[in-house]
């Protein structure tokens, strides 16, 4: 896993602002179905690609993340299974897992190569299915229903891919085969590394039960005490609760934790091809409230939504924020923008004035960018004012990051706090309308 | 005010001033019709403070004055009484109006015409002459293209330059520009004033397919400009501020020219528009280097594709290039010629649309740009 990895983010329909999970609204009717829904997730992503790449590293303890010496104030952005067994874990302070394991082999984060082994894997799962839905660097879900036929059943899907993925980028991955996302992606994470686990139609609340509930999207820390309350422990005691009840004590999140509790989830796998918005996502390694700390992360986020914008040819003529807190609690605003853009800048004073209500009181888990409302190609003026002065800078730029790396050209602000890049769920391919005049399309 | 006029006539004059009333004036007066005895019959006068219409209707005059009253509501009964009538109108002390026609009669409130702005008239000599015929088809070929919100005030104005024996119409809307050059009867000394389009759409309406002028005077006040044909003014206010250099956006050369049939390229776009208007509305031009015969007319959007292609002389290079398709089929609506040449230079630069045969008209489309 790079990072503490990030929640499972539905891509958004165009207005919706619904978080992970389900729909509160919607009945828990569900036919039965094969369970044609995978979780592909990698082992220790960002420490597998280095051990991979230099052989010198395996079977030893290897820890990726911030600066490495005994006054580090970095965290553990991932740790090999060898340094696991050391009780090193992601988002522990570097100090720490140097005290716990002096002779591991720490090393700074290598963004660029992890993003094209990222690559790789995304198109290495492109060839099963066209529904595939990347939630970060390193997982992705897929729905193979209608896939069958070509490759055979989805548990031999998921082997395949797993084949795949170690033949050809030389990594290793864990599956969940189930019929929802929701315990698909519990089910990967049950025998990691290198894991394969399908759970059967009809199985999913049986399969639940025995596991703690902090395996739930949507448990955190305060969560978990709050239920530990009425003696819930494992995902099966929170089934038993009566849903009135944890409505009761918990809303609308109540409500969504009974269904999840008995494994409904009614969220569809969707493409980003199918995006009416285009996201950026961080999750920090440790919760925070530092105010310069999140203002730097939604200008790279904005930098990054920007850029995928004016390769997409669009504008957004909407900026929304989301803002996760310590707690899973998920909050969005968005509004609408004067005039479309595809330039950082306004998306960036947009979602900072939007986050602003949003954080008061909070550690923030997760921020996310989003442009929305997105318009059409942009129709060159004839009278050219700043605004196009500024294009045809971020355009150099941009033609110079194409030619010599993402960090070729960067913002001073972005320079000193190391904010990784944002996480791009496809950079190379149009979302949503392709417009008269692309050669590819 | 007493007088007697012919239905025909008066409903013909009230038609003309009509197009000037507020729909929604802040005035009560400005939705009424001023009506004044003048010489031998009724003036008929409307304003948004914008724009002035006067029209004169021919009558008989017993005793002169002057009324406003609702001019939707005295065109709506003017125009139901039965044509050839004689309608005999006659004010009722100061501020209402008596209408009998036949065996109809009415009697409508109006408010007094001292509240009702006043509008300078031609009187004066005209500053030059320009062929009703030509100065309409001229402003056809340009209004179109002047922008219709008020973000930038000045672009919903047309820029009309006199210079010499000639005067130059032209119209943008930071995405798009129409020029026109036409010949005038009397030089004038070089000047150049911005007219609201809207002023130019209702100036046009009012014009007639003849060679006999229309009179532009621009004397009355400075912000101001009055046009006179036969029985009818208009006046216009005109905008404050500097039209943009449209010339240093007129491209210098081109690197591809198509010479394509105007009636071909517009249904080609307009069958593209079907798909196109379902997402961005962009269609794409695209033309095949020198020797080549036909230019594709393309689009592609969620909901499907398609390609026309139409019968073209190429010469040049190959290039593809994408437009906003209303922006181009309103190009290929107004221009008066049968032949058009598309002018290009590559797929970001502006594309030019040419009349062949006719050296006095230039129309340019900045592009879209798509995905790279």
């Amino acid at each position: 896993m790079g990072g503490r990895g990030s929640e499972p983010m539905s891509t958004e329909g165009a207005g919706t602002g619904r978080g992970a999970g389900g729909h509160p609204g919607e009945p828990p009717v569900r036919v039965a179905r094969a369970p044609t829904i995978l979780h592909v997730d990698l082992d220790a992503f960002f420490a597998a690609v280095e051990q991979r790449d230099r052989p010198e590293l395996r079977g030893r303890p290897v820890v990726v993340g911030g600066a490495a010496g005994p006054e580090s104030r970095g965290v553990v952005s991932a740790a090999s299974y060898e340094a696991r067994a050391f009780g090193i874990h992601s988002a522990m302070p570097i100090r720490t897992a140097m005290a716990l394991c002096p002779v591991a082999v720490f090393l700074p984060v290598d963004g660029r190569r992890y993003v094209l082994a990222s690559r790789e894997v995304m198109a290495i799962l492109g060839r099963f299915t066209p529904v595939v839905e990347p939630i970060s660097i390193d997982e992705a879900f897929l729905d193979v229903a209608g896939s069958e036929a070509l490759f055979g059943p989805p548990e031999s899907i998921a082997a395949a891919i797993k084949l795949a993925i170690r033949a050809e980028v030389g990594l290793t991955a864990s599956v969940g085969v189930a019929t929802t996302k929701l315990v698909a992606k519990i089910a990967s994470d049950l025998r990691k590394p290198d894991g394969l686990v399908v759970v059967r139609p009809g199985e999913e609340a049986a399969f639940l039960a025995p596991l703690p509930i902090s395996r739930l999207w949507g448990v955190g820390e305060k969560t978990r005490l709050a239920l530990a309350d009425f003696g819930v422990r494992t995902i099966g005691d929170l089934a038993a609760v009566p849903p009135d009840a944890l409505r009761r004590r918990f809303g609308e999140h109540g409500a969504q934790l009974a269904e999840r509790a008995r494994g409904v989830d009614s969220s569809p796998v969707e493409s980003p091809q199918d995006a009416k918005s285009i996201s950026h996502e961080h999750t920090f390694d440790v919760d925070t409230s530092d105010r310069e700390e999140i203002e730097r992360t939604l200008l790279g986020l904005s930098e990054g939504v920007a850029a995928r914008l004016r390769a997409a040819g669009l504008r957004a003529g909407t900026v929304a924020v989301k803002v996760r807190d310590s707690e899973f609690a998920t909050h969005t605003r968005q509004r609408s923008l004067p005039e479309p853009t595809d330039l950082a800048g306004p998306i960036w004073r947009t979602s900072v004035e939007l986050a602003r209500p949003l954080l008061r009181g909070i550690r923030v888990r997760l921020l996310g960018v989003a442009a929305r409302n997105l318009r059409e190609p942009l129709q060159l003026a004839l009278f050219t004012g700043e605004a196009e002065r500024e294009r045809r800078a971020v355009e150099a730029i941009d033609a110079i990051r194409k030619r010599f790396g993402p960090r070729a050209v960067t913002r001073a602000r972005l320079l000193q706090g190391g904010v990784p890049e944002p996480f791009e769920r496809d950079p190379d391919r149009r979302p949503g309308a392709r417009g008269a005049g692309d050669p590819q399309a | 005010m007493k007088l007697s006029l012919m239905q025909e006539n008066l409903a013909r004059g009230l038609q003309v001033v009509g197009r000037a009333v507020s729909s929604r004036a802040t005035l009560p007066v400005l939705s009424n019709v001023l009506l004044r005895t003048e010489d031998a019959g009724l003036k008929l006068t409307t304003t948004n403070l914008e724009i002035g219409i006067t029209s004169w209707v021919p009558g008989k005059i017993d005793t002169d004055g002057a009324l406003t009253v609702p001019a939707r509501l005295f065109a709506d009964i003017v125009n139901s009484l039965p044509p050839g009538e004689r309608v005999d109108l006659e004010t009722d002390g100061a501020d209402s109006l008596r209408i009998r026609s036949g065996r109809f009669r009415a009697h409508i409130k109006g408010i007094d015409a001292e509240e009702f702005p006043a509008i300078p008239a031609a009187g004066e000599r005209p500053t030059t002459r320009v062929s009703q015929k030509v100065l309409k088809a001229a402003l056809g070929e340009v209004a179109f293209a002047a922008a219709s919100d008020e973000s930038r005030p000045i672009l919903t104005g047309v820029l009309t330059r006199f210079a010499g024996d000639r005067m130059t119409l032209a119209a943008a809307d930071n995405y798009r520009i129409a020029v026109k050059t036409i010949d005038i009867m009397d030089p004038v000394e070089e000047r150049a004033l911005v007219v609201p389009a809207r002023s130019y759409t209702e100036l046009a309406r009012i014009l007639a397919d003849t060679d006999d002028p229309v009179d532009v005077v621009l004397a009355p006040a400075k912000n101001q400009v009055l046009f006179h044909v036969d029985g009818i003014d208009l006046i216009t206010r005109l905008v404050d501020g500097q039209f943009p250099n449209y010339q240093q956006v007129l491209p210098a050369g081109h690197s591809t020219r198509a010479v394509v049939d105007r009636e071909d390229l517009l249904k080609a776009t307009r069958l593209s528009a079907l798909i196109a208007s379902s997402s961005a509305n962009v269609v794409k031009l695209t033309v095949p280097p020198e020797g080549g015969s036909t230019v594709a007319v393309s689009a592609n959007a969620e909901i499907g594709d398609n390609e026309g292609e139409i019968e073209a002389t190429v010469e040049g290079e190959g290039t593809s290039i994408a437009f906003n398709a209303r922006f181009l089929t309103e190009v290929l609506q107004n221009v008066d010629r049968d032949q058009l040449a598309l002018e290009f230079n590559g797929a970001l630069s502006p594309g030019v649309f040419r009349p062949v045969g006719d050296p006095d008209y230039v129309h340019v489309i900045m592009p879209v740009r798509t995905a790279s």
